[in-house]
């Protein structure tokens, strides 16, 4: 198949997530579990018949939110759970939530209250990830989640089903990387909105079915040339993003993403569980010691950030023009990290753009925005 | 027994007179700057429109966001109370109502006599204001009494994306110049502030009837959008921008004599108590 | 007549002073060789404070209510968080105080910044954390730091696994204190300072029931000046005996005499999040209709402890003398201390859902004989925030009416004091159908 196909068919699982979730669930027999927040180990479910699926907005004013979720909640929360009030996840088996940050968290809680999902769990996964005693803990917390997976689902989890779990996610990390190294490039064969669609697809289809086209992706994307110019090569870096239209308008004025930092994007996928003959620890490690989210990016002795580093590397690696910094209205994690992260990237000669956005945003703003600091950084590069 | 209601709000000034329950004289304008003289002015064009002295009234009440400012007022309730003394004596079968002033959009859960049971305001944000309304006819270059009959004629739904009034008025803009029909921009409009209402009034609970008055109620293209975002029917009495009055004017003739709640800003208090 | 006899308390003077020497040993504390660290207003101050010598610390989230109350100043402040650091206007208010005092190097309570020797804080939320990180940032980034995690699970999955995970940290902790400030734990004083935070916890969970009794002895007004010494040092001995051994017995007498917060009491209301602390006016509003708080789950477990009894009442949690437990060593001190916060410290379930919350409140609501219920949709403190609309679903289901108004505890500028009066006059002449008995 060819790139652009196999790139449709991941933009069609986005675009139509609940219509292929039903399919799967007719096709397979299994469960399928929503989730509000990449530290939920995946790989536990991958292990057993429990199909995991991203919990997304539907990108439209979350009027059936607001009784339950006043507006300071971020637009995203609560557009997620205008869907489920909706009715749009009536496919669901079952729905969970961890330890991540509050606005989720209020999204799951009046889910729990007001949508009909049969099963609900909460994960408790630890904020002090850089702690040792983190990893023990979480160990002891997947214990306990595949107990309660094993009881949902009616089976057992081995040892090597857990194997099987590992399998299927680093696979699929490992392509999805290998598919961005490719966007190092001069000429990226594929726009960042495509790379993130693939990101966003990931979560949302059974990973096994996206191994087998992103294997065919990885062979044949890079003789893939795009009719356009890569212009600015930019990064995006903030909270949850699955706003196309924004990427799409951004690289049709002369920019490129050639990379990301968000967890819909390289932060989701970007660290392997390092196998392990202590299967349930070797996964624990995985979470503790990936990329962070900002509410978990603190030391327990210093107040160092290591997704600062990640990515100011990130930048260097795909050679980065600009970032785009986006934000979540009231998302206080990325709030709470912007203003340093923009000191530290301007430091380094990295300039920058902060955006709101909403569950929509105003492209014709933005578009005059974003043309203003494209052209803020072709003028310097005429100086440099 | 004759009594007066009189409805101050942010931009207007609704009067009415009646008698026994009969409405005499209904009078309106706008606000201004000084809202005490509006009210005085106004008051003077009902009396004359009724054929009244001012000895003549009874009771005098005032509501809306300036009643207190009303000095020659007998007593004042507050405007959600109201509405409720309104929509209930209009349309007794009312349990929900719904207001959209100039400055204030907000949902009112009633009981089957007109007690407020629970209400919810749209806090803060011109874009579910009949501001909003006005905003966007300038933007589309449409006399705001226009909008209604132009969104009444677009057979398709745009979404607006800006959720900010600042905002929405240059994404109007960039409609215009994308060449979208202005019936479809205008219905555009009036969806987005039809989202945020019927999502207030949610809060409260949508049970029937469901009410809405107001000045923007006036417009159909918006009650339109809010039926079909609500998914339900909603009932316009006539001139709903002065069913405030009429409740004020239902409440003095009832004999609640609410005590005045001083408008002055009060003094900021030492708080020996100590800070926490 | 008045309907009760009413009288201010007799340890209120104490009250304002411990506050205030508080602050006061913190500026000072360098004068006298004593240590000074930050952290937050659950940061299990029983640690630091057991370090030899004298120490002080100044817990972030109390400060930042002060500034807020003082809209000019929380003003000024804010805006030096917001326009010199940068920050975003909707992050957490006394965050935003906190870090624009930095900003400014001013210390509220007069003087320059006091720069301290450490940072030993908890997290919980998504701010605490990064509070003080930024703010070691905006000082230079020199300061000492160490954070610990509380987020083991809500109260009835506390397990020894949980408490393993916190104690493991605590003893991390120690060893940071211990490294950075080459001074020792006294065990000793660790054990006593356990104890203290128990009798904090407990006397003021305690002082909260008999806020059951009518007339409620105690109005939130008043209650919220006497938490307040909880989130500055539960451990500090003086505090400790101020709770048990000052205000408990007064409330105590209070309720047997019948001595009401509000002489007129009438009506008896559940609150919830912190008030806009430059606006308790609007407590001393109410009460001209006799409308008195007499509840809210952040007033009673910011520091008290509670917990689900047999019966499924919301009641004190035990002191260690209830318990029958003496205290043997450091261990047993910090596997205690970490037991009480994660099993005991209610404030912290709504983290783990609606249905929490939900169930705690609406417990509160009948065992404290609420008729209504006043929410203030606090936007500047998403932790206390949490479920607020839940909430007033679930209240309303009880039966009582439930107003809210969206404010914030600290930025006046999100709080119109005008506006919220015309909804309070609402709720109250309308829905609850209240007369004005005092001017």
């Amino acid at each position: 198949m060819e790139a652009s196909e196999i790139l449709k068919q991941f933009s069609d699982v986005w675009e139509l997530r609940h219509e292929y979730a039903k399919d799967w669930k007719r096709r397979t027999g299994g469960k399928v579990l929503g989730y509000f927040c990449t530290y939920e180990p995946e790989e536990v479910l991958y292990s057993t018949n429990v199909l995991p699926v991203r919990i997304l907005g539907g990108h439209e004013a979350p009027t059936l939110a607001t009784p339950h979720m006043f507006d300071m909640w971020c637009p995203f929360s609560r557009d997620c759970l205008n869907q489920g009030l909706q009715g749009k996840y009536d496919y669901l088996d079952g729905i969970m939530a961890t330890n991540c940050c509050l606005h989720p968290r209020q999204a799951f809680g009046a889910w729990t209250i007001h949508v009909p999902t049969p099963w609900n769990y909460w994960f408790v996964m630890p904020n002090a990830v850089r702690s040792p005693r983190a990893k023990k803990f979480l160990r002891g917390e997947l214990e306990e989640f595949k107990k309660a997976i094993e009881a949902w689902t009616g089976g057992k989890i081995a040892d090597k089903d857990l194997d099987r779990g590992i399998d299927i996610m680093n696979t699929n990390r490992r392509l999805m990387k290998q598919v961005y190294e490719l966007r190092k490039a001069d000429n990226p064969p594929l726009t960042g909105a495509e790379a993130m669609t693939m990101v966003w697809a990931s979560q949302l289809m059974d990973k096994r079915e996206q191994n087998d086209l992103l294997k065919q992706l990885v062979a044949t994307l890079p003789q893939r040339k795009l009719e356009r110019n890569t212009g600015v090569r930019l990064m995006i870096v903030g909270s949850e993003n699955d706003d196309r239209p924004f990427m799409e308008m951004v690289e049709s004025i002369g920019g490129t993403f050639v990379i990301d930092d968000h967890c819909t994007g390289s932060r989701y996928f970007w660290d392997e569980v390092v196998p392990d003959k202590d299967r349930l620890q070797a996964i624990a490690n995985r979470y503790c010691d990936r990329v962070p989210c900002p509410n978990k990016d603190w030391g327990m002795e210093d107040i160092s950030r290591k997704r600062f580093t990640h990515i100011l590397q990130l930048a260097k690696d795909y050679r980065v023009q600009g970032v785009i910094l986006i934000q979540q209205k009231f998302c206080d994690p990325h709030e709470l990290d912007i203003p340093s992260l923009r000191r530290l990237l301007e430091s380094n000669g990295i300039p920058c753009y902060f955006l709101e956005f909403e569950v929509t945003v105003p492209i014709g703003q933005f578009r005059i925005r974003v043309e203003a600091f494209l052209e803020q950084i072709q003028a310097e590069e005429l100086f440099v | 027994m004759i009594s007066a209601g009189i409805d101050v709000g942010g931009k207007n000034v609704h009067i009415v007179i009646t008698k026994n329950g009969t409405i005499l004289a209904r009078v309106g304008g706008p606000t201004g700057i000084n809202k005490a003289e509006a009210a005085e002015q106004l008051y003077a064009e009902a009396l004359k429109q009724a054929g009244l002295k001012r000895e003549d009234v009874t009771q005098v009440v005032a509501t809306g966001s300036s009643g207190p400012r009303v000095t020659f007022a007998n007593g004042v309730i507050p405007d959600a109370a109201a509405d409720a003394r309104g929509v209930i004596k209009l349309i007794p079968s009312a349990r929900t109502i719904i207001d959209v002033g100039a400055e204030e959009g907000r949902a009112i859960k009633i009981s089957p006599e007109g007690k407020v049971l629970d209400f919810a305001i749209n806090e803060r944000c011109a874009a579910g204001t009949g501001t909003f309304v006005d905003t966007m006819s300038r933007a589309l270059e449409v006399p705001v009494e226009e909008m209604a009959k132009l969104s009444l004629k677009s057979t398709r739904s745009i979404p607006m994306n800006a959720q900010c009034a600042v905002f929405g008025e240059s994404e109007v803009v960039s409609l215009i110049h994308q060449k979208t029909p202005k019936p479809d921009i205008a219905r555009a409009v009036h969806d987005a502030i039809a989202g945020r209402i019927s999502s207030v009034a949610r809060i409260v609970g949508l049970e029937k009837d469901v009410v809405m008055i107001g000045g923007v109620a006036k417009n159909l293209g918006f009650v339109e959008s809010l039926k079909r975002d609500l998914g339900m029917e909603v009932k316009v009495p006539d001139d709903p921008d002065f069913v405030g009055a009429l409740g004020a004017a239902t409440a003095a003739a009832a004999g609640v004599l609410e005590e005045k709640v001083e408008a002055k800003v009060v003094e900021k208090e030492k708080i020996e108590e100590g800070k926490a | 007549m008045a309907k009760y006899k009413t009288k201010g308390l007799d340890c209120w003077n104490r009250a304002k002073e411990l506050r205030a020497r508080y602050y006061e040993d913190y500026k000072e504390a360098p004068n006298r060789g004593a240590l000074r660290w930050e952290g937050g207003a659950w940061s299990f101050d029983a640690i630091p404070q057991a370090l030899e010598g004298e120490v002080h610390g100044l817990t972030e989230e109390p400060y930042g209510a002060s500034i807020g109350a003082d809209p000019a100043l929380q003003v000024r402040y804010q805006e030096a968080a917001e326009g010199k650091w940068g920050c975003a206007r909707d992050l957490c208010a006394y965050l935003r105080n906190y870090w624009g005092s930095i900003v400014l190097n001013e210390f509220a309570f007069g003087g320059e910044w006091p720069k301290a020797d450490f940072i030993f804080q908890n997290h919980i939320c998504c701010t605490h954390a990064k509070w003080l990180q930024v703010a070691d940032e905006i000082e230079g980034g020199n300061i000492p730091y160490f954070c610990f995690d509380v987020g083991a699970g809500a109260y009835d999955k506390i397990g020894e696994r949980q408490i393993n995970y916190v104690v493991e940290q605590l003893y991390d902790g120690i060893d940071f204190l211990e490294k950075v400030t080459k001074r020792k734990i006294v065990d000793e004083k660790l054990i006593q300072n356990v104890k203290n935070t128990y009798d904090s916890a407990c006397y003021w969970a305690k002082a909260c029931e008999l806020n059951q009794a009518i007339p409620a002895p105690l109005d939130e007004k008043t209650m919220f000046s006497l938490y307040v010494l909880g989130t500055l040092e539960k451990s500090h001995k003086d505090i400790a005996h101020f709770y048990k051994d000052e205000l408990y017995p007064e409330v105590k007498d209070r309720v047997a005499n019948k001595i009401a917060a509000v002489a007129d009491e009438q009506c008896r209301v559940l609150g919830d999040s912190q008030p806009p602390w430059g606006f308790l006016r609007v407590f001393r509003y109410l009460e001209k209709y006799g409308i008195v708080s007499v509840a809210s789950l952040y007033t009673f477990s910011l520091i008290g402890w509670w917990k689900i009894d047999k019966a499924g009442k919301l009641v004190p949690y035990p002191t260690l003398e209830e318990q029958g437990i003496t205290i043997k060593d450091r261990d047993h001190a910090l596997r205690l201390l970490a037991e009480g916060e994660l099993k005991g410290k209610l404030m912290w379930a709504p983290f783990y859902g609606a249905k929490y919350k939900n169930d705690i409140v609406t417990k509160i609501a009948k065992q404290w004989k609420c008729d209504a219920s006043i929410i203030h949709l606090n936007r500047g403190c998403e932790g206390t925030a949490q479920h607020q609309m839940e909430m007033k679903i679930a209240v309303q289901n009880l039966g009582l009416p439930v107003m809210t108004f969206e404010g914030n505890m600290a930025d006046e500028r999100e709080f119109d004091e005008g506006r919220t009066k015309r909804f309070i006059d609402l709720f109250v002449t309308e829905t609850l159908g209240l007369k004005k008995v005092a001017d």
